[in-house]
């Protein structure tokens, strides 16, 4: 067999292996191992400090009568539909601003990326938090334009809204993703379409969106799956309130395990909310399956 | 051939997972450390939660100790309420506790039902005095015939309230239930408030209606046994109590409340700071945050309200705080000389003053007196409680899936969701149902 390569550090049948081990560790430690806990615990009535008995699918039963959890799934997927298509249209469209030609783009890209790097950090949060009270800065805006103030933190629906507000601010990530692949989109398909007398509108319809609409699924299946883990923001601006209109599917699990002691139940949920994710995203595969083929 | 390598790969991670899995399902058999007689050379991790005022204090006094004990070195390890019982009930469950803890009552219930949770004090009387402890004091420290934890201070949630601004509208400091509903009326003609309640973390909404109607009645709302002493109508009476406030303006609504300070705790509240909002309802062991974000002086303990023949009773006491020893430390000599320090010590209880309370140790106590330092709003509310013969508040009361049951039933009649009635026969199956779940 002809050799295509030297092997810098030697040759043995367990070189790969050695190689791959660290990965393999830490993926069996933090990955596979909880993951396989998380399911046995979820049959269980394990409670912090005491011992798990196992209690079949009483857990699961739980869940169907549990009104918290109904009402938590509802205010998960309310989450989903306000945050995702209005931060991917937000992405897209500051994508599509720092993909022109303009002298000093690079300090632009800089600057729009910044939420992202200060999203998760609490001083931010508290400080988006204060913005929103009844002296907050944002309502005093609102006042001086002559519209009236809105109960942010008193009303379920404007709270969310609260919530959206920050993780659409923090769309660096989205927009980087989606300039790369305006930047991969070749040059002549515009100079053609110029040529043939569309216009910008047409050229953004027939050009660009067909040519982005993989990116744009990768940026919706990434956004939903972290829209349905939702926890940081809600938990830092609302607790949960008002009403627990903002009470998220991964709150609920955080009272029950370390709150309420109940780590049995706590996982069961997990289990749903890990379930419910992946059919979420079969689903969002499937309806867009034609959308996404090379036919269109 | 590829078969073998790739079945010798498959077989390494299955043995290595299986085994994993069965360590950790297996009961790994702890053994508590038997106290050696001796101090040895250590560092012990001390944690601790509350406010700026009970963080300056309580460094100071660790830095006394590391003076006169440099070989045990003590790691301080504090922050503030929100999330603290999360980040122990974590630390405990996964057997990172820290060696010496300050804890709350109620925790014993869920964190050592067996009394084997935390270290059992009574083995370390070589290193604790008891002495300066009553039988009674000692027994709320109790698990199953453990000695699991000691009381700091004893304390009761008490009115403190803003004098300056009672004193520019000309109101008075309510004595009564009926004195207090009336300073609505004057309050709302300045825009503020005679009092706060929340919906939070200290649920002090459903506290003050329980304390209303157990004046009333003479019934406890849970026993010390966890046996529900109310009955719907008489959490009707105390949730109408609750409407009654928020109707007269001696309360913000709840919805008002979020507008105002979003999820921000009363005493970082700028309507509290700028006197909006003129009174709290507090531990006498935590009031010092509220304190210290107001000019010297301006805040006052108020009396405990009684109805208008003069009766008192129906106030809470409790072991405010208490410390525990984890049953994992490996040094509980050092852990129980160290507490021995905190509780009785004459400096440390001069450095510590009144930040966790009143201390329940008579010797920290007479050290407190002998340097002039029993005084101030904390001592004073203490005082006051007293002469009202409280009751001892159940360690159930705040357990916290039952304050998330106060706090929601407040909410939803606070937002006119649903009336008194039905919220009261919702609470009064939710609190019984969970009572009979965990006992």
């Amino acid at each position: 067999m002809k050799k295509i390569y030297n092997n810098p550090v030697g040759e043995s049948k367990y070189t790969g292996l050695i190689f791959v081990m660290p990965f393999v560790t830490g993926f069996i430690l933090f990955g596979i191992y909880p993951f396989a806990m998380s399911f046995i615990l979820s049959f269980t009535d394990s409670g912090i400090n005491s011992s798990a008995e196992f209690i079949g699918i009483e857990n699961f039963r739980r869940l169907l009568n549990d009104s918290d959890f109904h009402k938590a799934v509802a205010v998960t997927l309310k989450y989903i539909l306000m945050l995702v298509p209005l931060k991917l249209i937000v992405s897209l469209g500051t994508a599509l601003l720092l993909n022109m030609n303009i002298k000093g783009m690079g300090f632009f890209r800089t600057v729009y990326y910044i939420p992202s790097i200060l999203g998760s950090n609490i001083a931010i949060v508290i400080m988006w938090s204060f913005l929103f009270t009844s002296g907050g800065l944002v309502n005093q805006v609102l006042e001086k334009l002559g519209i009236m103030p809105v109960s942010w933190y008193g009303e379920s629906t404007p709270a969310m809204f609260m919530i959206v507000l920050l993780r659409v601010w923090e769309f660096g990530s989205t927009m980087i993703i989606f300039l790369s692949a305006l930047n991969d989109i070749p040059r002549e398909l515009y100079d053609s379409a110029r040529v043939d007398g569309a216009g910008k509108i047409r050229t953004f319809f027939s050009i660009t969106l067909p040519m982005l609409r993989n990116v744009i699924f990768f940026n919706l299946v990434m956004q939903s799956i972290t829209a349905f883990q939702e926890f940081n923001a809600p938990f830092m601006i609302t607790g949960g309130n008002p009403m627990k209109g903002t009470y998220t599917v991964s709150m609920l699990i955080y009272d029950e395990a370390f709150r309420y002691y109940d780590t049995g139940y706590a996982n069961a949920v997990s289990w749903v909310l890990f379930t419910m994710t992946a059919l979420f995203v079969a689903v969002l595969f499937r309806i867009t399956r034609k959308l996404r083929s090379d036919d269109i | 051939m590829n078969y073998i390598k790739h079945g010798r790969i498959f077989l390494i991670i299955s043995t290595l997972f299986s085994f994993l899995i069965m360590t950790s399902c297996g009961q790994t058999e702890e053994t508590t450390v038997l106290p050696d007689g001796k101090l040895d050379k250590c560092t012990l991790r001390f944690s601790w939660w509350g406010g700026d005022d009970r963080h300056e204090a309580t460094l100071k006094a660790i830095e006394l100790w590391n003076k006169k004990y440099p070989d045990i070195k003590i790691e301080p390890e504090y922050g503030g309420w929100d999330g603290w019982t999360e980040k122990l009930n974590t630390q405990v469950s996964g057997d990172t506790a820290p060696d010496i803890m300050q804890i709350n009552y109620d925790w014993l219930i869920n964190l050592s039902k067996d009394g084997l949770g935390f270290y059992d004090l009574n083995q370390l009387s070589d290193y604790i005095d008891f002495s300066g402890y009553d039988t009674e004091t000692l027994s709320f420290g109790m698990r199953e015939g453990k000695l699991n934890a000691l009381t700091v201070s004893m304390s009761g949630r008490g009115l403190f309230f803003n004098k300056n601004v009672y004193s520019e509208i000309s109101a008075e400091i309510p004595d009564t239930w009926n004195d207090l509903i009336s300073l609505g009326e004057k309050f709302s003609q300045y825009g503020k408030y005679p009092l706060d309640l929340d919906i939070q973390t200290g649920a002090s909404a459903w506290y003050l209606s329980v304390v209303y109607v157990q004046q009333l009645t003479g019934k406890q709302f849970i026993t010390m046994e966890g046996e529900l002493g109310f009955t719907p109508e008489d959490i009707q009476t105390a949730l109408d109590f609750y409407k009654s406030l928020e109707d007269n303006h001696v309360i913000r609504t709840v919805k008002q409340r979020a507008e105002d300070d979003g999820s921000s705790a009363l005493y970082q509240s700028p309507k509290f700071i700028d006197g909006t909002v003129a009174g709290v309802l507090e531990w006498g062991s935590a009031v010092g945050k509220y304190q210290s974000v107001l000019d010297e002086d301006v805040l006052c303990a108020g009396n405990y309200l009684s109805s208008d023949d003069g009766n008192h009773s129906g106030w809470f006491i409790k072991p405010s705080l208490m410390y525990a020893i984890s049953d994992n430390t490996k040094y509980p000599d050092e852990a129980g000389a160290f507490i021995n320090f905190l509780l009785n010590d004459e400096e440390c209880a001069e450095i510590l003053g009144t930040s966790r309370g009143i201390p329940a140790s008579r010797k920290a106590y007479e050290a407190l007196e002998n340097s002039g330092q029993l005084c101030g709003i904390s001592y004073d509310s203490s005082q006051y409680l007293l002469d009202t013969d409280p009751v001892t508040l159940s360690p159930y009361f705040e357990l916290s899936q039952l304050k998330e049951y106060y706090n929601i039933a407040i909410e939803k009649l606070s937002y006119g969701t649903a009336d008194s009635k039905e919220v009261s026969e919702e609470l009064y199956d939710k609190v019984k149902k969970y009572l009979e779940r965990i006992k």
